[in-house]
């Protein structure tokens, strides 16, 4: 009879823990920790998604959708649907490398070191922003300098310092990480600690099973709303089961949509 | 009366006095027709410099030298021109246009700076046409063709006839995207150009690149280097008086190659000190010679001492001495420098054996020396100051002599 309310009080604990608030586990969790189930939360197993992405300059503006699917931290592959004069351009990530298609000249080329700073297809995003996106995870020190509260969730604002031999091109990089590990605002410095360019999150809502800032503007510092790439998630869907033929140069010329 | 015991005391001794003045004359002489030289060759080597690709004068939109963002345009070359081509200092000028981007052969890829010429008008003002070593030039009716710099075809690995891919970013953020088959290999010996630049036809760039009529720089040649400033003050009244957007802005080649006026700069302040160490060489030599002049007359300083000269009366009719044969030199090595000079800059000079040195700086095998005011005043003007000191102290000596003992000096 005690056995039984013992194992039924265990039970009860065990369910309890379970259905415990996620703050707490949030909570007592190290600055590394958050930046890591953000990027996890974020990229999941695989992903496929379709993104309008929107250039925006001061005498024009550029609108394109592109398809992309993402494999782990490391793997990505992007092609553009729209609009029809840059349809079919591609770039394939394989952990650091980087390789562009362009069906005109019909050639697919790897990306050279010295244009790793350049834009990526014209947008505020680097080639190097793509390549090199899951070096936040290893290539810094992180540590916690302050919570706030937005929509009755607390966000942390992580201080992300680059290790002494880490090949990154960044001083300095904060974010912001809603408890529930998804990313509000992230900061790229230069080694003057001065702000280079921001990039925020939005959005939030449900998509492809879970919450998620479906919108992403990232623009230079200085730039104010003159200047500025806006990515809308229009479809996400999350552990799709990828081939490993998919992530090929192949593929790349061809994708299957 | 000082000047003529001054004169009279200086051909006492004639041997040493023309010997004197030969040392002064031949230093004079050195030092008109070196500074001369440099000056000359400085003309010369920008001249060559800016005829290499960046011209004299460039129009551009305000703030494209500062970030090379391909929506900085010259939006209307056409007008540019009519303007310069009414200006009487401008000699030639051709549009262009550039951007940043990926070239690729079969087997490497580099990021480059791509610029679309006007084959025609671009002939007229750079020397890019000349400094083909392989292939050909391109034509006005050229399309996919493309000119490599030696460097660059070595590190991509091509060669005449080889494909070559250029992947970049059009002016409406486009993808720009074209295959070119390469008609041309040039060597500048410039790096920058040899390694990172290609050439292809000014409208085809703007084709793939999708430009429209836009261009990026206006570059501008004049007649000659004097010519420059006047030319400037023209062209920018003018492109003021427009109303273009983006606003554009006239930049010499001062401000387009800062690098290129520094390193005149610094090789002239490195001929200054030469000169200096030359000119001090002279004075040591030539204190020398004023100073046993005076020792050996000590006799006669005592004896006029005693007689009643003041000792600083005496000072004077040294000096005078010194000064008379100074100017006698420098008068004789500024007339010989500006002859020997003038010679050489009609003539010019054949360096055959630096032409290798030379060939960094594009400058042929002459160089010609530039005589002016300048040149043929400072070095003379050096010399005539630093004697003058040399010449003081034995002067000054003068004055610590006492009649009696100087009267029984040996």
């Amino acid at each position: 009879m005690m056995r039984r309310k013992l194992s039924a009080t265990v039970t009860l604990f065990v369910i309890s823990c379970v259905f415990s608030n996620p703050c707490t586990i949030a909570e007592a969790m190290d600055a590394a920790s958050l930046v890591r189930e953000n990027f996890d939360y974020m990229r999941d197993e695989t992903s496929v998604s379709t993104v309008e992405m929107t250039v925006h300059r001061p005498d024009w503006e550029r609108v394109s959708v592109i398809k992309a699917w993402t494999r782990g931290e490391k793997d990505s592959l992007i092609t553009i649907i729209l609009p029809p004069k840059d349809r079919g351009n591609g770039t394939l990530k394989l952990g650091r490398n980087m390789w562009m298609f362009n069906p005109k000249v019909n050639r697919v080329i790897k990306l050279p070191p010295s244009m790793m700073s350049q834009s990526w297809m014209g947008s505020d995003f680097s080639n190097n922003d793509l390549a090199k996106s899951d070096s936040i995870i290893n290539d810094y020190n992180h540590r916690i300098i302050g919570t706030e509260t937005s929509e009755d969730k607390t966000v942390y604002k992580i201080e992300s310092m680059p290790k002494l031999d880490a090949p990154v091109i960044w001083g300095m990089i904060t974010i912001k990480i809603r408890e529930d590990f998804i990313p509000i605002e992230e900061i790229f410095y230069d080694e003057d600690f001065e702000p280079v360019k921001i990039l925020t999150f939005s959005g939030i809502k449900i998509l492809g099973g879970k919450l998620y800032p479906t919108i992403m503007k990232m623009r230079k510092a200085d730039a104010e709303d003159e200047e500025y790439t806006l990515v809308k998630y229009k479809s996400l869907e999350f552990s799709i089961p990828l081939k490993d033929s998919h992530f090929t140069q192949t593929s790349l010329k061809n994708p299957r949509h | 009366m000082n000047v003529k015991m001054a004169w009279r005391n200086i051909w006492r001794n004639p041997r040493r006095t023309l010997l004197t003045i030969s040392a002064i004359a031949f230093a004079c002489l050195l030092l008109v027709f070196m500074l001369s030289f440099q000056f000359g060759s400085y003309d010369a080597m920008i001249n060559a410099s800016v005829k290499i690709h960046m011209g004299h004068l460039q129009v551009q939109a305000k703030g494209y030298k500062e970030n090379q963002q391909m929506r900085r345009v010259v939006s209307h070359p056409a007008t540019v021109e009519n303007i310069l081509a009414k200006i009487h200092g401008v000699e030639a000028f051709t549009p262009r246009a550039n951007a940043f981007s990926m070239v690729s052969s079969n087997e490497r890829t580099n990021g480059v700076i791509v610029i679309g010429i006007d084959p025609e008008k671009e002939a007229r003002v750079s020397t890019l046409k000349k400094l083909i070593r392989k292939g050909r030039y391109l034509t006005e009716t050229d399309t996919d063709r493309i000119l490599v710099g030696r460097l660059l075809a070595s590190s991509l690995r091509v060669d005449l006839e080889d494909e070559l891919t250029v992947l970049g970013q059009g002016l409406d953020g486009s993808v720009a995207a074209a295959v070119f088959k390469v008609t041309g290999i040039f060597s500048s010996g410039i790096d920058d150009l040899d390694r990172s630049t290609v050439h292809i036809p000014l409208k085809y760039f703007q084709e793939i690149y999708s430009m429209g009529r836009a261009v990026h720089e206006v570059t501008v040649v004049c007649r000659s280097l004097g010519d420059l400033p006047v030319t400037k003050q023209a062209v920018v009244s003018k492109i003021n008086k427009l109303d273009e957007k983006p606003s554009l802005t006239a930049l010499d080649w001062e401000e387009l190659m800062p690098g290129l006026s520094q390193g005149i700069f610094m090789d002239l302040v490195t001929g200054l000190i030469t000169y200096f160490i030359l000119i001090m060489v002279v004075a040591f030599s030539i204190l020398n010679t004023f100073l046993m002049s005076i020792l050996e007359r000590t006799r006669e300083f005592g004896m006029l001492m005693a007689i009643g000269t003041t000792p600083g009366r005496l000072t004077r009719m040294v000096l005078m001495e010194s000064t008379l044969m100074t100017l006698i030199g420098i008068a004789l090595g500024i007339a010989m420098g500006c002859l020997v000079t003038l010679y050489f800059q009609s003539h010019g000079i054949n360096i055959a054996g630096a032409s290798e040195i030379l060939r960094q700086y594009g400058i042929s095998g002459s160089l010609y020396p530039k005589l002016s005011l300048l040149s043929a005043s400072i070095g003379p003007g050096m010399v005539l100051v630093i004697t003058f000191f040399a010449a003081l102290y034995p002067a000054l000596r003068i004055k610590r002599l006492r009649p009696v003992e100087a009267m029984a000096h040996t």
